[in-house]
């Protein structure tokens, strides 16, 4: 199913024309179809392709799928120790492969010694039975000219690639090879790493991106220093799509954790599967909070395959993805808070145009700072400001927030288990002072903290749960404190 | 374009069918194909064979000094015997190639050391690692055929791994698919609303294709596949009895016989909604006629020759997802931004439902069904 951008357009420009009939006339934008002229940027975002990931010992191939996972691939693990090798050709032969990286320690192990030449053989045959696949070759496997790029038939279609150690540099250019063939210059999860670092110079604040996408979750972190151009760090991780390939028992109980809605899982399941074969349908009711649902645990997913990239706080956090356009934008905050249970004081925004993406594509840095200077308040809708701290005592205050506003104080007392909303309308700042009866995480030990906190339509959350986040066993009592969570920001979805 | 129709392309289309359909026929190591890219197949025509009892052996490729017994043979050089492995759309037969992974062979003797003698031919795997002339060969002795259940133009043979094939009818495409490639006579066992129970189904009903309407349950599956039916076409299939199906066809494919091909395509997902107004009324229309079942992608392949193709309102939409999904209705124009269940806010349409007064209903849950224009 599909809708034509050139239909999405003309609504917009139907609308401008109606809004602020002098702009749309100044833009040569007030007569039918004038849209469809317009100069664009575009990137897409694709289905992960599929890669095999093959070394002689589970030892191995871990850091080569760790690199491959974190790169926007789904991995089809193969190890040879103990493996039959009748599935191990079949595997090869899987016509939804794209690549093979293949790899050994430099120099192999002891345990890999013995298995390197039925290694060599391995992706000799698969090399020689698909000749499109890319090839990749690392450690040991990957020097140039020798024997086991030598044992690749040379008139392939596909490439044979002498890649990196995955430990040298922190694995950072395997990654980098790995990002770089899995998909096409318009994509858009790469366009979005670039937008984040951007971001990060134009707001002059570290910032983290979340993206929950359809087919991929992303997570890209980027610091900020004065006069410095900002660096990104980024992963795309196929498991933390809003609903993976290869669904599972584990991905559905996940899930159903998260649900303030008593459903039976059968019905989870169908309803999920619904969710992945039209995912623009069924927002509203049950199918919000299923969505949400979804979306929580796939941000739990994001933020365990991408412990590398937790460091600092960041300043901002912004989620991205067509899940939150279609929920209310403080429930939003929530799901942030929920599911990224990282101690600190935190803003938190979302990318509710998705523009950051398609920005990202512009190849000149100084062109792209200056269009994202010039959308720099309207880019990123405020969602509002969390306080996370951790290392609560159950049961006892542990201190008092005040929030320092231009014309009143809010003082809340800090008692640990719950989530308060107070009220900071977007564009609004106020300062929010801690103090704390004992030193508490927040990102830093501190029994005094002030920071300049920016509003939202969440305003300033104050989350006094655990870190990590526990919820009760029984499935009736999460429900209710899911509810309860969740009337914070959301009044509107009580059942 | 009119103004009506700006608004009217904001609702999602759906095709109602494609044509020149790219469908996967998945092979595993071992399995032989019989046709070559290029090939025109039919219905009926056996496409490749699977082999059902994979084993491993190893084979002597050439006569080592001091073995006086351990010389090969070249296979006869069947459709899609004679390429190297992996050479998409190209295999040819004839000559006098040196061994390569995919490629078939009929060895004399299959191992100095075993005295092993064996007849069958099978796939080469690999070399044996420090013995260029020793060979990884997978075979077996019992062989199924697998049929195509479509006209079309053989694109590609990768031997041990697909067979693509360019279907020449339309293709009505489904959203879920289980079994194996089917194909049979179209007959419609219940309405576009029904739902057909275990009982309704008899042997009079042998090989044949079944629209069964809404939904089906996995006891009615297995009992159609038992009494001969091809193929069930359906608009709904619940997880529950997808995953129950599924698991009943592997049993019954990993069983001493061979069972006739039976597919199942579910046209809309897993919760219960009727088969769309175009769709059923095409069915009817192809109803006595050959149609084929394809799994990669989920589709239902027919040949337009001689049916006329439904006709459909553009203003026909359908509620994919969502509160009353599968009502159908008119649109009759947008709605704006509006608040719905849980204070979500979204795009809407105005559609008209039977004979109800327009109600608001969110763009992400509504399709129109449209034919390509390619296709008409």
């Amino acid at each position: 199913m599909e809708v034509r951008p050139e239909a999405l357009l003309e609504r917009l420009r139907r609308r401008l024309s109606v809004v602020d009939p002098e702009l749309a006339a100044a833009l040569r934008l007030d007569v039918h179809g004038a849209a469809e002229a317009m100069p664009r940027i575009t990137c897409t975002t694709s289905v992960p392709p599929e890669i095999a990931v093959i070394a002689a010992t589970h030892r191995a191939l871990m850091p080569l799928s760790a690199a491959a996972r974190e790169t926007g691939w789904r991995v089809v693990p193969v190890t040879l120790e103990g493996a039959q090798i009748a599935t191990v050709a079949a595997t090869l032969a899987n016509p939804r492969l794209s690549a093979v990286l293949a790899g050994a320690g430099d120099p192999p192990g002891a345990d890999e010694r013995p298995l390197m030449a039925e290694l060599a053989m391995q992706i000799g045959a698969a090399a020689d039975r698909r000749p499109d696949l890319t090839m990749v070759l690392t450690g040991s496997l990957a020097e140039p000219g020798g024997r086991y790029e030598a044992a690749l038939p040379q008139d392939r279609v596909g490439a044979t690639i002498v890649g990196p150690s995955p430990g040298a540099a922190d694995g950072g250019p395997l990654r980098r090879l790995l990002d770089s063939i899995r998909s096409g210059d318009d994509d858009g999860r790469r366009a979005l790493a670039v937008a984040t670092a951007t971001l990060a110079d134009v707001l002059r604040r570290p910032v983290e991106v979340v993206e929950v996408g359809q087919s991929s979750g992303m997570r890209a972190v980027a610091d900020h220093a004065p006069g410095v151009r900002s660096e990104v760090e980024a992963a795309i991780v196929a498991d933390a799509a809003l609903l993976p390939r290869g669904f599972t028992d584990g991905h559905l109980d996940a899930i159903a954790g998260w649900l303030p809605v008593p459903l039976d899982r059968l019905r989870i399941r169908d309803r999920l599967r619904e969710l992945a074969l039209a995912p623009w349908g069924d927002a509203t009711g049950e199918g919000a909070a299923l969505r949400l649902a979804a979306a929580r645990a796939a941000l739990q997913r994001l933020g365990a395959a991408t412990h590398r990239l937790d460091g600092r706080p960041p300043g901002v956090t912004v989620a991205v993805g067509g899940v939150w356009s279609v929920v209310p934008a403080p429930v939003t905050a929530l799901a942030l808070a929920d599911a990224l249970r990282r101690p600190g004081i935190r803003a938190l925004g979302v990318d509710h145009a998705r523009l950051l993406a398609p920005l990202g594509t512009i190849a000149d840095p100084d062109e792209r700072r200056q269009v994202m200077t010039d959308l720099r308040d309207e880019l990123v809708a405020p969602l509002g400001s969390v306080v996370m701290p951790a290392g609560l005592r159950p049961g006892r205050s542990a201190g008092r927030l005040v929030l320092h506003r231009a014309t009143s104080d809010t003082s809340v007392d800090l008692v640990p288990g719950g989530i308060e909303r107070i009220e900071l309308a977007p564009g609004e700042r106020a300062i929010a002072e801690l103090e704390l009866r004992d030193a508490l995480d927040l990102g830093f030990r501190t029994r005094r903290a002030a920071a300049e906190i920016a509003g939202g339509v969440a305003g300033l959350l104050v989350d006094l749960r655990d870190v990590p986040l526990r919820l009760p066993e029984r499935p009736e009592r999460r429900r209710d404190v899911l509810i309860a969570w969740e009337q914070v920001v959301w009044p509107a979805a009580a059942p | 374009m009119t103004q009506v129709a700006d608004w009217l392309a904001e609702v999602p289309e759906r095709p109602i069918a494609d044509r020149d359909l790219a469908v996967r026929f998945v092979m595993l190591p071992g399995d032989r194909p019989l046709v070559d890219a290029g090939d025109h197949v039919q219905p009926g025509d056996a496409l490749f064979e699977r082999l059902r009892d994979r084993r491993i052996e190893e084979v002597v490729i050439s006569s080592p000094p001091g073995v006086a017994t351990g010389s090969a043979t070249r296979s006869a050089t069947g459709p899609g015997t004679g390429a190297a492995a992996g050479t998409r759309g190209d295999a040819t037969g004839g000559g006098e190639a040196g061994p390569a992974t995919g490629r078939r062979w009929t060895p004399v003797v299959t191992s100095r050391i075993h005295r092993h003698v064996s007849g069958g031919e099978g796939e080469l795997l690999a070399p044996i690692p420090g013995r260029r002339d020793r060979w990884r060969m997978i075979t077996g002795e019992r062989r199924d055929p697998v049929e195509a259940p479509i006209a079309g133009m053989v694109a590609s043979v990768v031997p041990g791994t697909e067979i693509v094939v360019r279907t020449e009818g339309l293709a009505v495409r489904g959203a879920l698919a289980a079994g194996v490639p089917a194909h049979g006579r179209l007959e419609l066992a219940t309405d576009p609303f029904g739902e057909l129970r275990p009982g309704g189904i008899d042997v009079g009903r042998a090989g044949s294709v079944l629209v069964v309407g809404a939904r089906i349950d996995a006891e009615a599956l297995t009992r159609a596949r038992a009494m001969g039916v091809r193929g069930i076409v359906v608009a709904s299939l619940s997880g529950k009895d997808l995953r129950d199906f599924r698991a009943s066809e592997r049993r019954q494919r990993a069983s001493l016989h061979a069972a006739p091909p039976f597919a199942v395509i579910a046209l809309d997902g897993a919760v219960r909604r009727r088969i769309p107004s175009p769709v059923a009324t095409l069915l009817a229309r192809l109803a006595g006629r050959d149609v084929g079942l394809v799994m990669d992608p989920p589709g239902l392949v027919f040949d337009p020759a001689g049916i006329e193709l439904p006709e459909i309102d553009p203003a026909w939409v359908r509620i994919r997802s969502g509160p009353g999904a599968g009502a159908e209705g008119r649109v009759m124009g947008p709605a704006g931004m509006h608040r719905f269940g849980s204070g979500v806010q979204l795009e809407a349409m105005l559609v008209a439902l039977d004979s109800e007064p327009p109600h608001p209903v969110p763009i992400g849950d509504l399709e129109r069904l449209a034919w390509p224009q390619a296709t008409r």
